[in-house]
């Protein structure tokens, strides 16, 4: 069974979907949190099973689907993407466990399930077709959750949500048939193998054309700067569990795309981009800080933010270097954690008051005291305080990027003060004071459901943060290979010179000992 | 004296013709059953050419299996060609067809269903599609084209409303202008030349190096305008809409199909050997014109109020896509122009009959068309099987994996790519995104809008013949993946072995 157990975590929520249709509306909600619980259950086996010291695909899976044209069903998971699929069954089952959706809970549930099961095929597919298969495909149940459970703005926002990334995807799409062209040209033979790709060394043009193909589907997808401006809308008017999925899980595929395509396929590319798309990260993260400190709204509060820090999660990728990319991936999860629970509590106080305004709110913290210090501890974790799980990830990414650039590092830098204020500043107008508002006096504290899912988020975010190492030992092995693989595949003397090789590295280790 | 003709039996080959002789003795026992006893049942008709289509289909694979070990087939005097292309269309012509003659079986009346003659009609049009694909003479050509529109016509026309008599008269007058066009472009090449068959032209031309390149190109604009209506490229396309309109939504999701695969194939007999052999004034118009139609359509689908017309626009858009198959000209592209239709054609009519087992017999109250996208304004609530079955059609259509349209899709891009075609490569990309919106619009519609117009009998039309159709073409979408890879090899072996 575990020689197929990614193939079981793909299709198990699909068919259990399927299956769901037949399950009363009343009993739904159960039925889903037991499928996503079984489901959760597998990808911590699957953790379990993994083997931390190899640093190459483990659990890998093949079938050819169609020969003529090398598209191939395969599956592989590595350090990077296995605490991804992980952390999108863990918020699945979240997600379900707290829904207070009240209407057409069970389209919503099937919805999720198959949201489920796109979300774990992007991360583990090893074929570009069957990635682009499930990447395409996880656009339909979120827009139609953001569509149908929405605000007011929800059609707008759904649709413009599809189109933005549809359009992106189809031009990496574009770029991911001239690869497999270009390894047709090469060897004879037509492939959308992703290993076999890594195989191939292209000229330093081809790499810049391509490298551009690939990133509008994955720029828009983080959402980078200047794409970005789908995600508030879609953040504003989607229902908690769909902010909570997007946030979390599905803006990863976009920076784990970049770690799984972009740079070890173009080497030169990433090189030659570098600076370019460190520029873009850096106004993304002040830009976008200094936009959520001027939001009257909670929930974009927490949408900006969220942008904000995936611009660190880029700024780590293409330091090209070993801390930079552990700590991205770090972060990835990290943010997932972080921001995944911020628009849970965000949630809560929504369906107290049905308002997100922060004017509405002040003095939370009297009548709220456990919700004031759960969103404190979240809040402190988005901030990137040392100890919670944000703070790695931060810090390895800019260690990684200071490499590179001391200014650029000094710059994303200031971010984190920027981030400090304005989050500090959210959670004074919300928490803190006398509470003035009649309505809030009454407020229930956080009820045992919303608990539920609420505590272990905490838990993970306080021990990844003082223990990571069981995180960041498996992710660390696996970005030890690419970072050698793009060292050796660089044509240009500089991208040589950029990425580092670590084999010297050992090399002189070995002359110490 | 002239002397007498000796032409042995053997030399006609005759088998040839096998196909299209059992589509025509199908439409003349539909007309002797009629003679004989009327007044019977459209069921039974409906049965008759279903069992007349079996036939011919197993005369096609017969065919098939002949080709795969004997190589293209010449036979009457030299007219007929059964090659891969040949058989490659007829299998789509009959099969779609099979898909289509059911769609009678409805549970309301229509007009057109009571004649008989609509159902001899249809026979002798697969007749004229089959004769159209299996000649590479253009006299051939123009008669089966002439056969199958004419029948065409009133099988529009039957559908007895007043924007059905629009429909056909503004059919007929475009197929009429088509036909002189296409007469003429073949009267230039027979006076260069001295030859109707297609082949022939291509040597001779070949041999006196394009001497007179002048009235090469003057056939060609005649040639090329003629198949551009019938292909319907903008800026050949506007009767399209307004005639999809006109018929009834089964005949509009059959027209987006059958006639058009019929013109590509000679489109494909036809440009290809121009474009390979240098005219490149050819090439520089038929990327325009392939750009344009996927564009233009796109964004005039963005506008429209009514789905049958939005789907007729992307009908046109889609068949722009595939004329780009034609302008790159090699194996691949081909293969990909026929894997292409083929899984179209599934989505494309299973869309068409959603449209048509909701088709009411009166107007909606404050409409002017039959299925405004009001019509279908919070379909999910009340019927959620047809809505998501709607919606799998949209997302086909709209290009999403792992549906049927997105192989052919990639397979289409792929083939441009390799040819290096990269900005067209693009464009085609760029144009399933325009066409995102209006897909989505529908199931935007179906999903999260409130019932505006009340409530809705989404299956009012709904016969079990008709359910299996749907659910037919919904299983083949689904699974498309599985069926890909075995077209491809099938599809590529027959168009190489047919030198394209």
């Amino acid at each position: 069974m575990l020689d197929h157990i990614l193939s079981i975590l793909i299709f198990f929520p699909a068919l259990a979907a399927v299956m769901g249709f037949i399950v009363h509306k009343d009993s739904m909600r159960a039925y889903g949190i037991i499928v996503a619980g079984i489901e959760f259950a597998l990808s911590l086996w699957l953790w379990y099973a993994y083997d931390n010291t190899v640093s190459g695909m483990q659990f890998m899976e093949q079938l050819e689907l169609i020969p003529a044209f090398g598209i191939s069903y395969l599956l592989g998971v590595d350090g990077i993407s296995l605490f991804i699929i992980i952390m999108a069954s863990f918020f699945t089952m979240l997600g379900i466990a707290t829904l207070t959706e009240t209407r057409r809970v069970k389209d919503l549930i099937i919805l999720l399930l198959f949201l489920q099961m796109t979300m774990i095929g992007v991360f583990a597919a090893l074929d570009a077709i069957l990635f682009y298969v499930f990447w395409e495909l996880s656009l339909v149940p979120m827009l139609l959750i953001i569509g149908v459970w929405g605000g007011p703005l929800r059609i707008y926002a759904s649709v413009k949500f599809f189109l933005y990334t549809f359009t992106g995807s189809l031009i990496m799409l574009v770029g991911m048939l001239f690869m497999a062209y270009f390894y047709f040209q090469a060897t004879g033979q037509w492939s959308f193998n992703i290993l076999e790709w890594y195989r191939l060394v292209l000229p330093e043009n081809l790499q810049l054309w391509l490298f551009a193909a690939f990133f509008f589907g994955f720029a828009i997808k983080v959402p980078m700067f200047p794409f970005h401006t789908w995600l508030p809308y879609a953040h504003g008017q989607a229902p908690t569990i769909g902010s909570v999925i997007l946030a979390a899980v599905l803006l990863k595929m976009g920076t784990y795309a970049f770690i799984r395509f972009s740079l070890p396929l173009f080497p030169d590319a990433s090189v030659f981009f570098m600076y370019p798309i460190a520029t873009l990260a850096i106004i993304m993260i002040i830009y976008t800080a200094m936009v959520a400190y001027a939001q009257k709204d909670i929930k974009q509060v927490v949408a900006y933010s969220s942008v904000s820090h995936m611009g660190v999660i880029i700024l780590g990728t293409f330091a090209l270097n070993v801390e930079g990319i552990t700590g991205s991936v770090f972060l990835m999860i990290a943010h997932g954690i972080v921001s995944g629970a911020l628009f849970l509590l965000v949630g809560v106080i929504y369906d107290r008051r049905h308002t997100k305004l922060m004017s509405e709110f002040g003095g939370l913290a009297h009548v709220m005291p456990k919700y004031a210090v759960i969103f404190g501890i979240m809040m402190m974790a988005s901030v990137g305080l040392p100890l919670t799980i944000n703070f790695v990830g931060e810090f390895l990414s800019l260690l990684g990027f200071y490499q590179q650039s001391h200014m650029y590092t000094l710059f994303a830098g200031t971010a984190i003060i920027v981030g400090a204020i304005y989050m500090l500043a959210a959670y004074k107008k919300a928490f803190f004071g006398e509470v003035t508002k009649e309505e809030n006096k009454n407020l229930k504290d956080i009820n045992k459901t919303e608990l539920m899912g609420l505590i272990p988020l905490t838990i993970i975010a306080i021990w990844l943060g003082v223990y990571p190492k069981p995180v960041l030992e498996p992710i660390n092995n696996s970005v030890e290979s690419i970072v050698q693989l793009m060292h050796e595949k660089a044509i240009t003397p500089e991208a040589k010179k950029t990425i580092p090789s670590l084999v010297e590295e050992v090399e002189v280790e070995m002359e110490v000992h | 004296m002239l002397e007498a003709v000796n032409v042995s039996f053997e030399s006609l080959n005759i088998a040839t013709l096998i196909p299209m002789m059992i589509a025509v003795v199908g439409a003349l026992s539909i007309l002797v059953i009629d003679l004989v006893k009327g007044g019977l049942n459209k069921s039974l008709y409906v049965m008759v050419s279903m069992l007349f289509l079996l036939l011919d289909l197993g005369a096609v694979i017969d065919a098939a299996g002949i080709f795969a070990s004997n190589g293209t087939q010449i036979g009457f005097f030299n007219i007929m060609l059964i090659d891969g292309l040949a058989i490659l269309a007829q299998l789509v012509i009959v099969v779609a067809s099979m898909m289509f003659i059911p769609l009678a079986l409805t549970s309301k009346r229509f007009h057109e269903f009571a004649y008989p003659e609509f159902f001899a009609l249809f026979m002798f049009m697969i007749a004229g599609f089959q004769f159209m694909v299996a000649t590479d003479n253009l006299i051939m050509i123009f008669v089966g084209l002439e056969t199958a529109s004419l029948a065409l016509y009133p099988m529009i026309a039957l559908h007895n409303r007043s924007k059905s008599f629009e429909a056909a008269v503004k059919y007929f007058t475009m197929g009429a202008l088509a036909a002189g066009l296409f007469s003429f472009g073949s009267m230039v090449f027979y006076a260069l030349t001295g030859s109707v068959e297609i082949h022939v032209i291509a040597q001779v031309l070949a041999a006196d190096n394009y001497a007179n390149i002048g009235y090469v190109l003057v056939g060609t604009v005649f040639l090329f305008a003629s198949f551009a209506f019938k292909l319907s490229l903008v800026p050949f396309h506007t009767w399209t809409p307004d005639v999809y309109e006109g018929s009834s939504a089964a005949l509009a999701g059959y027209m987006s199909i059958v006639p058009k695969i019929a013109g590509f194939v000679v489109a494909m007999r036809l440009f290809e050997f121009l474009i390979g052999s240098g005219v490149v004034w050819l090439e520089v118009v038929l990327y325009a014109m392939v750009v344009i139609t996927m564009t233009a359509a796109n964004i005039w689908a963005l506008v429209q109020n009514d789905v049958k017309r939005m789907l007729a626009y992307s009908s046109v858009s889609h068949a722009g896509f595939v004329m780009a198959a034609i302008l790159i000209g090699t194996t691949q592209s081909n293969t990909a122009l026929f894997l292409y239709w083929a899984l179209f054609s599934f989505t494309n009519l299973g869309a068409f009959t959603m449209l048509w087992v909701s088709r009411q017999k009166q107007l909606l109250p404050g409409q002017s068309s039959d299925h405004p996208f009001e019509k279908f304004a919070g379909m999910f609530s009340t019927s959620p099987i047809q809505a998501s079955l709607m919606a799998l059609f949209m997302l086909s259509l709209a290009g999403i994996p792992p549906f049927a349209i997105f192989w052919g899709k990639i397979y289409l891009i792929g083939s441009a790519v390799s040819a290096g075609y990269t900005v067209l490569a693009l464009i085609m990309a760029l144009n399933s995104a325009i066409a995102g919106y209006y897909y989505v619009k529908l199931i935007v519609y179906m999903f999260m809008k409130e019932p505006t117009l009340g409530e809705q009998n989404y299956m009012v039309n709904a016969s079990t013949p008709l359910r299996t159709i749907v659910g037919f073409a919904a299983v083949a979408t689904i699974f498309s993946a599985a069926m890909v890879s075995p077209l491809i090899e099938f599809i590529g072996a027959f168009v190489y072995n047919s030198g394209f």
